[in-house]
């Protein structure tokens, strides 16, 4: 299998119109900006996206739109992650016959199988394709098993295309020695950060990055990634003090402020999905906050 | 009342006789070892010195000696947390009467206390003695842990707060405690638990309190050196290489540790209970590592 690098890949958000469908007009113009600011691929849809609150239909659909919107342009990459193996397989199945260029899937949902059914599941997704399937792991968002080194060696014993893995947990005990294990078993493994710390992660391996604030500060984003792909990681500090610093004014309103940012800038998505409750007048905060926040000057303001 | 700490740190451990008393001499060898090997500062009883398995009169007698010993070579820091803050208290009371340069002190156990809490038990401590004061952060063993807001609360608060211990090593968290640490107050000193510096250097990290510098010292120098020079891929390949150390011994950390020491000539007995001694398979697997990694050739044997 050839490998796949995905570089900067740009999270988008999935846009909800006021009766709570998906904004398909506005979704379209998303892909457009994201397109114009820097991602180097889209993966649809991700936590971010609010994958979990879209039925399988929607979820089909939206990789289905995204693949016709960018026409080759860049990769994109189909989150498949569900509670049931099965249905998580078929989508996988259905977005590589879309065109997906690879696939990502997390642990199960709700269910803490234990390690070998835990392996079978996410063997089951990636047997399911022929493209290259990465394993994406978020223990902060998903309450569920845990992955370990060994989860990881013997899904790469089985699977061909288990090209790498996107980490979210950002635990430097747990990255570095599954990196080192996964590479001495199959040496074109992959490292991805799933968030923008991306100064560790680089410096301990890593050659991508999944992006959810690329949707509020796309040149921010590129600058970290630009700067620790040349491996200057103490060049890269200033950018990633920035990006943790509007990390932590976009997330203190819980997960609707990544929403509420895009309207900020002049990006308007509309609101969360339930169970998420909208911002409301927690809006005026965020909106002052991020204001207040001088990096966020230079970032495109509008579609 | 400022130190600056920065390079590669040792906690010392804490050397037993076969009947589990403390092995004085031993001690007095070891922390000898660690000074002309590199240390740049010394601190005991860390957990690594199985500080909650030792008596009081032990910890204040094994106090005077490190002291006594480094003799002013480098600073030393004596680790004063306790169960009961009381003892933490005399401790601390205790290693100002004593000449140490530093104390260091983990957040409360069990308790699992509120960031008020943590304040107030800071602000306590630190008031009540006329020493730096270096705070440990150990999130995952005691359940709740630094945020940027505490720590510069902290700083502001008690001009003797001069630096942290991060046993976190989760890049957001790290980020956000040095960010918010290192633009109010440039001296402060992060310090990575044991030697994440790959990660963390480039964050604005001082230096680490190693975990295999009694293994091998110059391997932990090395990768000190790499990292601070911004030698990124030989930083990547030291790291690796520490990493397979630190898998060995973290698990029911220091007994593997130990067991390690008997294979570089430098025996220091076995761990008190309820932690198990290395067994003599266990050596032999921990030999075998250490040998694949070259490290019986490349590091000093015996003392």
């Amino acid at each position: 299998m050839s490998i796949f690098t995905p570089g900067l890949v740009h999270a988008p958000v999935t846009p909800f119109a006021k009766d709570n469908r998906i904004d398909l007009d506005t979704f379209e113009k998303l892909i457009e900006f994201h397109l114009r600011n820097g991602a180097e691929a889209l993966a649809i849809s991700m936590h971010t996206g609010e994958s979990v609150s879209l039925t399988d239909e929607e979820q089909r659909m939206l990789i289905e739109f995204t693949i016709r919107q960018v026409k080759g342009r860049v990769p994109v990459i189909a989150n498949a992650s569900d509670s049931g193996t099965a249905i998580a397989a078929a989508r996988a199945h259905y977005a590589e016959e879309a065109g997906a260029a690879a696939i990502v899937a997390t642990v199960p949902y709700y269910w803490t199988p234990p390690p070998a059914m835990l392996v079978e599941h996410l063997a089951q997704i990636g047997e399911a394709v022929q493209i290259p399937f990465f394993v994406y792991y978020a223990p902060s968002e998903v309450v569920g098993p845990k992955l370990t080194n060994d989860i990881v060696l013997k899904l790469i014993d089985r699977l061909g295309n288990f090209a790498g893995f996107v980490d979210a947990s950002q635990d430097w005990q747990f990255m570095i020695s599954m990196i080192l294990n996964a590479k001495r078993k199959r040496p074109e493994f992959q490292l991805l950060t799933g968030v923008e710390y991306m100064v560790s992660a680089g410096a301990v391996g890593a050659t991508s990055m999944f992006s959810s604030l690329a949707g509020v500060a796309p040149k921010l984003v590129r600058r970290l990634y630009d700067i620790c792909r040349k491996e200057k990681y103490f060049e890269a500090r200033k950018p990633q003090e920035e990006i943790s610093e509007l990390r932590q004014v976009v997330k203190c309103p819980g997960f609707a402020g990544l929403k509420g940012a895009m309207r900020a800038m002049g990006r308007d998505c509309g609101e969360t999905r339930r169970p998420v409750m909208a911002l409301g007048a927690g809006y005026e905060k965020l909106a002052a906050e991020l204001n207040a926040l001088a990096i966020l000057h230079e970032e495109p303001r509008g579609w | 009342m400022s130190l600056i700490l920065k390079g590669v740190m040792q906690s010392t451990v804490t050397p037993l006789k076969d009947d589990f008393s403390i092995d004085l001499p031993t001690f007095e060898r070891l922390l000898d070892f660690h000074v002309r090997t590199g240390a740049t500062a010394i601190s005991w009883p860390h957990h690594k010195g199985e500080s909650l398995n030792l008596t009081m009169a032990e910890r204040k007698a094994c106090a005077e000696v490190a002291v006594k010993v480094v003799a002013g070579r480098v600073p030393v820091s004596i680790h004063v947390s306790a169960l009961a803050l009381e003892n933490t208290m005399e401790l601390a009371q205790h290693a100002q009467k004593i000449g140490a340069d530093a104390i260091i002190a983990v957040t409360p156990y069990f308790w699992r206390p509120t960031i008020e809490e943590m304040y107030d038990y800071f602000v306590w401590l630190g008031t009540s003695i006329d020493l730096p004061l270096i705070a440990y952060n150990s999130p995952h063993h005691q359940g709740t842990g630094f945020t940027g807001d505490l720590t510069r609360r902290l700083i502001e608060r008690l001009p003797n707060f001069i630096g942290m211990k991060d046993a976190g090593f989760i890049s957001e968290k790290f980020v956000e405690v040095a960010r918010v640490a290192l633009a109010l107050k440039p001296t402060f000193s992060m310090i990575a638990g044991v030697e994440f510096l790959a990660p963390s250097v480039p964050l604005g990290c001082a230096g680490s309190y190693s975990s295999a510098g009694a293994i091998c010292p110059n391997l932990c120098l090395q990768l000190y050196d790499a990292c601070v020079a911004g030698k990124s891929a030989l930083a990547r390949e030291l790291q690796y290489k520490l990493i397979r150390l630190w898998d060995l011994f973290r698990d029911q950390y220091p007994s593997s540790l130990k067991g390690g020491m008997v294979l570089m000539g430098r025996p220091v007995g076995p761990t008190r209970p309820p932690l198990p001694t290395a067994t003599k398979e266990r050596q032999a697997f921990i030999a075998a590592e250490l040998k694949d990694l070259g490290i019986l050739d490349t590091e000093p044997h015996g003392w």
